[in-house]
């Protein structure tokens, strides 16, 4: 195998790891929402901690296994891995997406819920349209950092057989007997990914800003 | 007519408002002296229900409406949606009715220019303005400013005097809580000193030959 075609082989994971990214990205920041309000203003704030602590608490290889093995089981249903993967993903970046969320609606000035409450707007309107997006724009920066951590962690799925960029590499060196350049050929787009999603979000972020100034 | 009833409010040790007992006249203008931590916004967030009182009763004939002292703008909305946004996800009034009605409201406080900004390019005393629009779309009975004139400089101050003055005018009561004693001497009918979370005096400036003077001797 040459180099480029070892390069294309390997790059072409970069599908499944964006299916991956984008439905761990989806469950995780709306899982994430629900939470992070259910703890300022909810009852049974109890179970959001709880659930915070314990995904926190344990590694995502594990929460996979038990998404991938076990669910299928319990629910009588087939999982693909991807499905698996991405449950898995959502449901461990709901948990820091939780917490990056609560600490942005901390930061915010209680006269903005006040201002809400005075001016007779219900606690759905004001929660979507004056605190969240206040709360997303502090919390942008964050956020990202929560994106990019959750691409890297696709990277997770190769062990249980999901042919995304890591598990195509490994594919590359178990027949080509050499670890080095597939490894680093696989670090390289993971960069790649990395960089996009790092100058995508700055220009959100400049545009966010200049949006309210 | 507000009616306030042996009205308590604490915030641990801390007493804000010791049994304060008050009427209000509909149409009058009143004003809360007193120095910082006498009670005087936490009446006022008691009387729009900001805060609920440990014991007593609070009875307003009328819709309130409340500005903060920060304004309190929504910053990621321009002065227009800020004025809009609450009427219309409560279909106050037809939308079209609204938006005339903001209309007039941003050209009679002289803010119309301004409809498209967002609250950070406006100075304070624009931000009031929108602020007093915002509030003003509902044509609240009772109209309660907690420190109005608060960081704004004295050309500001008399115009925001002026302001409150044209909304006496259509018979709203208006409460306001305000260090400044001149500025509360200029536009209000009645002004009540609170101290230690309890009213120490309640005049009627006009009846005074020294209104300041006397509230200056209370204060100390």
């Amino acid at each position: 195998m040459s180099p480029v075609e070892m390069f294309s082989f390997i790059g072409r994971g970069a599908g499944i790891t964006l299916q991956l990214l984008a439905g761990g990205l989806f469950i995780g920041f709306s899982l994430g929402t629900v939470l992070a309000v259910w703890r300022y203003r909810g009852s049974g704030r109890w179970f959001v901690v709880a659930y915070v602590s314990i995904i926190r608490g344990t590694p995502l290889l594990l929460q996979l296994s038990l998404i991938y093995f076990t669910l299928p089981i319990v629910l009588k249903i087939r999982l693909s891995t991807i499905a698996a993967g991405a449950i898995a993903l959502g449901i461990n970046s709901a948990a820091y997406m939780a917490e990056i969320l609560r600490s942005g609606i901390e930061s915010l000035s209680r006269g903005q819920f006040e201002a809400a409450k005075t001016l007779g707007i219900s606690p759905f309107y004001a929660w979507k349209d004056i605190i969240l997006p206040q709360v997303l724009r502090n919390i942008f920066p964050a956020l990202t950092g929560e994106v990019i951590a959750l691409l890297k962690e696709t990277a997770l799925i190769s062990v249980i057989g999901g042919a995304d960029i890591m598990r195509r590499a490994q594919m590359v060196t178990a027949e080509s007997f050499t670890y080095f350049t597939p490894l680093c050929m696989a670090g390289a787009c993971y960069y790649i990914l990395v960089l996009s999603i790092e100058i995508s979000a700055k220009r959100l972020g400049k545009k966010m800003r200049h949006d309210c100034y | 007519m507000i009616v306030i009833k042996k009205v308590s409010k604490s915030f641990g040790n801390y007493m804000a408002l010791n049994e304060i007992d008050l009427e209000i006249a509909t149409g009058d203008t009143v004003g809360l002296a007193g120095p910082s931590g006498s009670g005087k916004s936490t009446l006022l967030r008691c009387i729009q229900g900001l805060e609920v009182p440990d014991s007593g009763v609070i009875s307003c004939s009328g819709r309130p409406g409340f500005m903060f002292q920060d304004f309190q703008l929504f910053p990621h909305m321009t002065v227009w949606e800020n004025i809009l946004y609450a009427p219309t996800t409560r279909k106050f009034l037809p939308q079209s009715l609204l938006e005339i009605k903001a209309s007039e409201l941003l050209l009679h406080l002289g803010v119309e220019q301004f409809k498209d900004r967002y609250p950070a390019g406006l100075s304070g005393g624009q931000k009031q303005r929108v602020a007093l629009a915002r509030t003003l779309i509902f044509n609240p009975d009772i109209l309660l400013c907690d420190e109005p004139t608060s960081g704004l400089d004295v050309a500001t101050t008399r115009d925001v005097a002026v302001l409150l003055k044209s909304i006496q005018r259509q018979k709203t009561t208006v409460i306001i809580a305000s260090h400044d004693l001149d500025f509360l001497m200029q536009i209000s009918h009645r002004i009540i000193l609170l101290k230690n979370g309890g009213i120490a005096s309640d005049i009627e400036p006009q009846k005074l030959a020294n209104p300041i003077e006397y509230l200056k001797k209370l204060y100390e």
